[in-house]
């Protein structure tokens, strides 16, 4: 499939990205790895007028650990994450999800934030541009229908991140440049829960750092995929221990991730925490698997994934 | 469209190209260079039908800018021969009939060679992310 026209740039700083954000009026879309961003562009799903490389920004390309906190640029690729020896010490949900991601190639390739930033998929969305005409246009696209669940009223992609969920369940912050300035929130707070538009940022904001806690963590990574070697995940789970708490993050169902704190982790806790999951996944068809083995595909995960952080801890 | 200045190092050959900024590496290496190992297939980064080396790490070039890759050093699997020798990939699959159709045959190889050669990691099928339903698997 062949590409749009647009116009190329690099970026050589933030500051630089920004300018040519304001140059451009807005209708620019910023380029890390490209694994979202170029099938989107083929399928005519985005149409910028210029293409905002990061890439070259050295500033978001680095892994530091001060104060307490590891610092990791958005422009650090899932390869390299993998081969940080603290993240695989510290962080294992983190370690699991990334080795989850996608296959090795496209990790090679992809970085952490447009992995964070992708945007949310659906069997009925990302189509080519005949297809969709010829179907008719839903709401994420600017229609007037949803093409999945006839009447609805907002949209219900998934948003497919394997490691939003494992950031999420080690309480990560994300720092954010714009126009605007500068700001840093916790991770979860960058959803919107809206389909249409998933993220809560405001117009050309670029995501530049990741910072985790260094705190040593037990976790687990739980995913549901059709092919093991390359998939998004139809549901997943990410499980983080900290002595006798956990946060466990559920997602692939809907716009955003779903969060669980638990105080004290007896069986019981966890498999009623495990039922709610049921109730609180909104599962529609829209992906290759049917909505009712999704929902309870998660409480099955979310079991998994806890149990298999607790065993790693003895 | 106003086109751009690239230089690409290319089965080590430099190359000097004016390219439009929405073209791919794969349509670069394909119809302007004629290196047409490399196949389109997928287009979405899914199949690995169309993998190169870009700088010693696997990439999937119908996913990836030309204007992304100046200076970079590209191998294709036209150039793992050296002088007429068959690199031993090439032959080992040839020796096991690792080939059905043979149109993905070239991502798999330059796919391979990272996984294999230079990471000296022992072959995980689920790790390789290429996806051809067709081949006699089995024979990798």
């Amino acid at each position: 499939m062949i590409l749009p026209d647009f116009e190329y740039r690099k970026a050589e700083t933030v500051a630089d990205a920004i300018g040519l954000y304001n140059e451009f009026a807005g209708n620019v879309r910023y380029l890390a790895g490209g694994t979202d961003l170029m099938p989107l562009l083929k399928h005519r799903l985005s149409t910028p007028a210029v293409v905002i490389d990061l890439k070259g920004i050295l500033d978001l390309s680095t892994i530091t650990a001060q104060d307490g906190w590891l610092t990791i640029g958005a422009n650090v690729t899932l390869f390299a994450l993998k081969q940080n020896q603290t993240i695989r010490d510290y962080f294992p949900v983190f370690y699991q999800s990334l080795e989850a991601t996608a296959c090795e190639t496209l990790q090679m390739r992809g970085t952490i934030g447009g992995n964070l930033l992708q945007d949310t998929r659906c069997i009925e969305y990302n189509k080519s541009n005949d297809w969709r005409v010829a179907r008719g246009f839903c709401l994420k696209m600017g229609g007037k229908t949803c093409n999945v669940v006839p009447g609805a009223r907002v949209c219900l992609s998934n948003y497919c991140s394997d490691n939003a969920l494992a950031l999420i369940s080690l309480s990560a912050t994300v720092k954010v440049i714009g126009p605007g300035g500068e700001r840093a929130m916790a991770i979860e707070e960058i959803f919107s829960g809206k389909g249409s538009k998933p993220f809560a940022l405001e117009p050309g904001e670029i995501l530049t750092h990741i910072r985790i806690p260094m705190e040593k963590s037990k976790g687990a990574y739980e995913k549901l995929r059709v092919r093991k070697s390359i998939d998004y995940p139809l549901v997943a789970v990410a499980a983080c221990l900290k002595e006798d708490n956990a946060r466990i993050c559920v997602g692939g169902i809907g716009p955003a991730p779903r969060v669980y704190d638990l105080k004290g982790l007896g069986t019981d806790r966890v498999v009623d925490a495990s039922r709610s999951t049921y109730a609180d996944a909104k599962a529609v068809s829209n992906t290759t698997l049917s909505p009712e083995y999704r929902k309870r595909m998660a409480g099955v995960l979310f079991r998994r994934a806890v149990n298999k952080a607790l065993k790693e801890e003895k | 469209m106003e086109t751009v200045n690239v230089t690409l190092r290319i089965n080590n050959e430099l190359t000097t190209l004016q390219v439009k900024p929405n073209e791919t590496l794969l349509e670069t290496l394909r119809e302007r260079l004629d290196l047409t190992g490399a196949k389109a297939s997928c287009g979405m980064g899914s199949c690995g039908a169309c993998t190169v080396e870009v700088n010693g790490m696997p990439l999937r070039s119908c996913i990836a800018l030309t204007v992304e890759m100046d200076g970079a050093e590209i191998n294709t699997v036209e150039g793992l021969k050296e002088e007429e020798k068959l690199h031993p990939l090439q032959e080992s699959f040839m020796e096991e009939g690792a080939v059905q159709c043979g149109f993905c045959t070239s991502g798999m190889i330059m796919t391979a060679k990272h996984f294999w050669i230079e990471t000296l990691r022992p072959p995980r099928r689920d790790h390789q992310g290429a996806l051809f339903q067709c081949l006699p698997v089995h024979r990798l």
